[in-house]
Formats: C-alpha cells, sequence, structure tokens
C-alpha cells in the first residue's frame, strides 16, 4: 500500500532566505495520525502550506493519493484535503451553520447552491463536533475553543480523506485542548480520516498522534513512531531547553524546566533516571 | 439547527423585493411638481399629441429618470457589495479604490478640451467618463499588485492614494477652468440623475443587470473570499480568476452608473451595510436584495431631489450624502441578525 502523501526529496526556502526544508522524504499511510512538531521557525507552518498546495517546492515534489500535488485543480485538491489553520474571526458576521456549509464550496454548481445530500452533510458534521448548538449564532460571540469546532466540522464537511490543521490548539485551555484532540482522534479513528497536525503541543501530540515528524530548525529532521521521535534527547536537542520527562501509565509527557532547571539535580522522577534505575 | 439558504427561499426573497420596487417607482413616478393622476396616467397616449399630459409626463419624462435611478442605484450598491467582500473590508465601495475620481477626470478632461457637453449614449463625455473609471481600476490593480504581497492592503491603499492624487487633479482643472460648462461638470460631480430617453436605458440596462448576473454567479465564492486568499483557496476557489472577474464586473457596472449620472456618494457604502445587518452577509442573497434595496434608496433620493425646492432641483449626491447617514444609524441601531423572520 503506497502513502496517500508522499513527499519526495522537499526542498524549499523563501526568496532571499536560505532552505528552511531542504530533501525533506516521508510517506503518510491513510488513517493514520502525523504531528508536525518542531522549534519556531523550523518551518512546521511553510510544510503544511506546501502539503496544501499553497506554496511550491524549489524542488522535489509532493504526491496526494499518488498524483502530483499541481496536477489537480484547486476545486479538486479541496475535495481531497481540508486545511484548519489557525483560529481567526471573519470579516463578517456568518452563522455557524452558513460557516460550515460553505465546505461543500468544491462540490457546487454555477449558482453555488447546497443540495439536500450537502445539507445533510453539513448537520452531520456539526453533530458530530457538537457545535449544532451554536447553529444559528455569529461565529464572533463563540469562544476560542467554540470557534475552533466550527473549523474542524467546516473540514470535516468537506468531505476529504485528509485534514491538515495548523496549530488547532493554540489560545485553547486544557479542556478545549483536549477536546480537539478527541475530536480529531474520533475523525481518524471512526471515518479513517488522515490527520496532519501542526503542533507546538508535544505531550498532546504524543498522546494522539501514531508518526510524529520532528523538524530540527537547520534543515535536519527524524520521522517515526510518535513514541520514539518524542524522547527525551529529541526534544532537548531540537529545542535546546533543559526538560523534565515523565511517565503516566505508557505514555510520556514533557516540561520545560526553564528557571527549575538550576535545581535539576533533585529531579526525582526523570524518565532518563529511571531507565537508568 | 439554523437553515441553509436554498433558491426556492431566495426567489420568494427577491420576488417580495421586485413587487416592493414596482410599487415605489409607480408612486415615485407619479410625485412632481407637476401633479399626474395614476388612472390618466395609465390611460394611454390618446388619439393626438397633448391630449393626456399625464400619461405623456409619466411615461415620457418621470418613468425614464425612475429607471434610471434605480439601475444606478443597483449598479452601485452591488458594486460596493463584492468591493467589501473581496477587499475584506466594510468600509470599500466604489469610491474609496477612486474609480468615482478617475471617471469625473475624464469628464473634466473631456469638458475642457472642448466637446459638447451631455452624458451617455453617444457623447464622448460618457466614453471619457468610462475609459477614466477604467484606467483607474487597472492602474490600483496594477500598483496594488507590484506594491507588495498583502494585496487587499496594498489595493486599498492605491485606491486611496489615486483617488487622492486624482481629486486634486480634478479640483486644480476646475479651478483653473473658464468653461461656461463649469456648473454642468460640478453639478454632474455632485450626482445628478436627469431624464433619458428609452433607448440610453436599454442598452444601460443590458451592461448593468449582465454585470449584476455575472456578479451573481461567483456570490458563493464572496462568501469564501471574505475570509483571506489561504482559506479561500483550501476551500477550492481559484482566488486569482474570482477576484479578476468580480473587480472587473464591479469596475464595468460602477463606470456605467457614474457615467450615466456623475459621482453618486454613500449607495455602495450603506446598502449593502444596511441589507447585510438585516438579513446577513450571505452573497447569494445580499447581492440581489442590495440591487433592489439600492435601487429604492435611489428612486427615493432622486424623488426628494426633485420636489425638496422645487421648481429647482437638488442633485440626487446632496440627498444620499445628507438621507444616507442618518439612515444607515437607523438601521445600526434597530437590527442585528437576530430578526430572524427575515432570514
Amino acid at each position: 500500500m503506497s502513502g496517500i502523501i508522499e513527499v519526495e526529496n522537499l526542498s524549499f526556502g523563501y526568496m532571499r532566505q536560505g532552505l528552511i526544508l531542504k530533501e525533506l522524504s516521508f510517506e503518510v499511510m491513510p488513517g493514520t495520525f502525523l504531528a508536525i512538531a518542531g522549534p519556531n521557525g523550523a518551518g512546521k507552518t511553510t510544510l503544511l502550506n506546501l502539503l496544501c498546495g499553497l506554496l511550491s517546492p524549489n524542488a522535489g515534489f509532493i504526491k496526494i493519493d499518488s498524483a502530483n500535488i499541481h496536477s489537480y485543480s484547486v476545486k479538486e485538491l479541496a475535495q481531497k484535503v481540508a486545511v484548519v489553520r489557525q483560529e481567526f474571526v471573519p470579516v463578517f458576521d456568518f452563522t455557524v451553520t452558513e460557516m460550515v456549509s460553505m465546505a461543500r464550496t468544491p462540490y457546487l454548481g454555477i449558482f453555488g447552491f447546497e443540495s439536500i445530500s450537502d445539507r445533510e452533510i453539513v448537520n452531520e458534521a456539526m453533530e458530530a463536533t457538537d457545535t449544532a448548538q451554536f447553529a444559528t449564532r455569529t461565529l464572533g460571540s463563540l469562544s476560542g475553543g467554540e470557534r475552533q469546532r466550527v473549523f474542524i466540522a467546516r473540514a470535516l464537511a468537506q468531505n476529504t480523506t485528509i485534514l491538515l490543521l495548523d496549530e488547532p490548539t493554540s489560545f485553547l485551555d486544557f479542556k478545549h485542548q483536549v477536546g480537539i484532540y478527541d475530536l480529531l482522534k474520533t475523525a481518524q479513528l471512526e471515518k479513517g480520516k488522515t490527520v496532519v497536525a501542526v503542533t507546538h503541543d508535544i505531550n498532546l501530540a504524543a498522546q494522539y498522534a501514531d508518526v510524529a515528524l520532528l523538524l530540527g530548525g537547520d534543515c535536519s529532521y527524524h520521522i517515526g513512531k510518535a513514541e520514539d521521535i518524542f524522547s527525551l534527547e529529541q526534544i532537548e536537542r531540537v529545542f535546546g531547553v533543559k526538560t523534565f520527562a515523565g511517565k503516566v501509565g505508557e505514555g510520556k509527557f514533557f516540561l520545560p524546566l526553564g528557571k527549575l532547571a538550576k535545581d535539576s539535580s533533585i529531579i526525582t522522577a526523570n524518565i532518563n533516571k529511571d531507565e537508568k534505575e | 439547527m439554523a437553515e441553509i439558504l436554498t433558491s426556492k427561499n431566495l426567489v420568494i426573497k427577491v420576488s417580495i423585493g421586485l413587487a416592493v420596487l414596482a410599487v415605489i417607482m409607480c408612486l415615485c413616478a407619479l410625485i412632481g411638481t407637476q401633479k399626474i393622476s395614476l388612472e390618466k396616467a395609465l390611460a394611454g397616449p390618446g388619439d393626438k399629441p397633448g391630449e393626456n399630459i399625464d400619461y405623456e409626463i409619466f411615461v415620457g419624462v418621470r418613468l425614464p429618470r425612475v429607471i434610471l435611478a434605480a439601475l444606478v442605484g443597483a449598479a452601485l450598491a452591488c458594486s460596493g457589495v463584492v468591493l467589501q467582500a473581496i477587499l475584506r473590508n466594510p468600509l470599500a465601495d466604489p469610491y474609496i479604490l477612486g474609480i468615482s475620481s478617475g471617471a469625473g477626470l475624464g469628464v473634466i478632461i473631456a469638458v475642457l478640451s472642448g466637446v459638447s457637453f451631455s452624458f451617455w449614449g453617444g457623447s464622448p463625455i460618457a466614453a471619457f467618463a468610462f475609459t477614466g473609471a477604467i484606467i483607474t481600476v487597472w492602474l490600483v490593480w496594477f500598483i496594488g499588485h507590484f506594491t507588495g504581497k498583502s494585496q487587499v492592503t496594498s489595493l486599498l491603499l492605491a485606491g486611496v492614494v489615486i483617488n487622492a492624487f486624482f481629486s486634486a487633479v480634478i479640483m486644480f482643472l476646475i479651478s483653473i477652468a473658464k468653461s461656461q460648462e463649469l456648473r454642468s461638470t460640478v453639478l454632474w460631480l455632485m450626482g445628478n440623475i436627469t431624464e433619458k430617453d428609452f433607448s440610453e436605458l436599454r442598452v444601460s440596462a443590458v451592461c448593468i443587470l449582465g454585470g449584476i448576473i455575472g456578479l451573481f454567479t461567483i456570490s458563493q465564492k464572496l462568501n469564501v473570499l471574505t475570509f483571506g486568499e489561504e482559506e479561500a483557496k483550501a476551500l477550492g476557489v481559484d482566488t486569482g480568476q474570482s477576484k479578476v472577474v468580480a473587480f472587473g464586473f464591479a469596475a464595468f457596472i460602477t463606470a456605467v452608473a457614474v457615467g450615466l449620472s456623475g459621482l453618486i456618494g454613500f449607495v455602495g457604502l450603506i446598502i449593502p451595510h444596511g441589507v447585510r445587518l438585516v438579513f446577513g452577509p450571505d452573497h447569494r442573497q445580499l447581492l440581489p436584495l442590495s440591487a433592489i434595496i439600492g435601487s429604492i434608496f435611489l428612486i427615493i433620493a432622486d424623488t426628494i431631489a426633485r420636489v425638496i425646492v422645487a421648481p429647482a432641483q437638488l442633485p440626487v449626491g446632496v440627498i444620499t450624502a445628507i438621507a444616507g447617514g442618518p439612515f444607515f444609524l437607523i438601521l445600526l441601531a434597530r437590527y442585528s441578525r437576530k430578526v430572524s423572520w427575515l432570514k
């Protein structure tokens, strides 16, 4: 079985800047949850923009569903890949239903009216994300967490096999962070979606992702099983900060130590220490 | 669960709007310094010319003027809707981008270069106005795209700068001019609806209605474009192509409206806002309803302009500016999107 996303020798750099991504190659299998992590400026959002066809690589290629991403029209690509960007409030006051129904744009005819089946898909997505309760409210009147659910509802209503998300939990509190990742995991497991999420939250990524891509910021990268990629050594090396690693059952969590690093000699539950013992 | 707009729902709303528009057109055509009765006006011309003066005033003088106001109102309102959507700025209108001053400059140049002064329908003045508007749009588009990656801001800034520059050139040319037709030019610049014959109106109607239908075909894409280029592309909209179509049609209908009636402000700004406040921002209904309500607004404004200082007449641009502000504030205070029975 070949990957639903194939990236081969991809290099990209913005004009008058050096390369941000260099000879990047990886493959994402259908129905996988991939987390893309790395320090600021490592090229995470740039990679996401390449994966949704917004940017073109300087070298190499990206294949979606076995065809070069740029062989698709904008409309065809939107039927394969849905994108949820960092939270924003629209200029005009669309209701939640109006917002979610815009996901059907790539499927509409010349006058742009939704069919009965389009409306059913929209309602289904809103039920699945628990946003039907806000149906008549405007987006501006919702909290950040509620808005993010609406954007995920829109991505689900787009009926694509791939969901790309750019920091889906930035600005959200703990409860809403977990809620959003639960929602994505459900979409992956129950609907077979391939989820690719750019994130700064290593802990949530380590819990929910199957595969992780860690961009080093110096064009280096590591890809593999999330539990292997998110190790204390990798995290400390890539982010350049002393980190505490703990375990909850089989799962790991990481805490950047900051000021606490001065007292790191008295850390008792460090994963490395446990392993050494 | 909130309803998604259906074509049936839209047809009902547009039909009601058109019926109201027809009634307003008839009523306003009956109002004027010379009182006429509807019964006599609809009775026909009679056997010989001058036999039924009410009919002649109604059909020959007032109705064409009312139709002209309806066309110009619809064009300016739709243009405002589209420019606000593609520039993602509620303050955008056909004038902020300098389209009006471009057309105005075209007219001033035509007048000062000695061509006879009449508007639209074969006159070189109309061609100058139209050319001025189109060149302005091209300049705004070119500078906006040439200067920056953030195209919305660049386009707006380019529009503001070109508008200011052309306005200054107009003022300069007017202050050095000694032409006898200067008063007409100044009146035209203030926005003036005058009587036209049906043959002129037919061409204008085809242009404006054709442009509005063209814009309606991209109305769903306009919804998505209000989220910005990245979002619109992710939702399958070819943003470059849609923007060119939207800008092209909006510039075209604005140029036709400016060529017909000069610089009428406020319609392109307040009508989209008012309709959006009451009916919501879905462009599939915002566009046709703005066209209808823009028509009604300008017909009423022109009727007031005809009678308020009768027998003299005010430029309709004065009325739209005076009435538009308070009218918009009332709308803002009274309505919000909670007016569910209108949706």
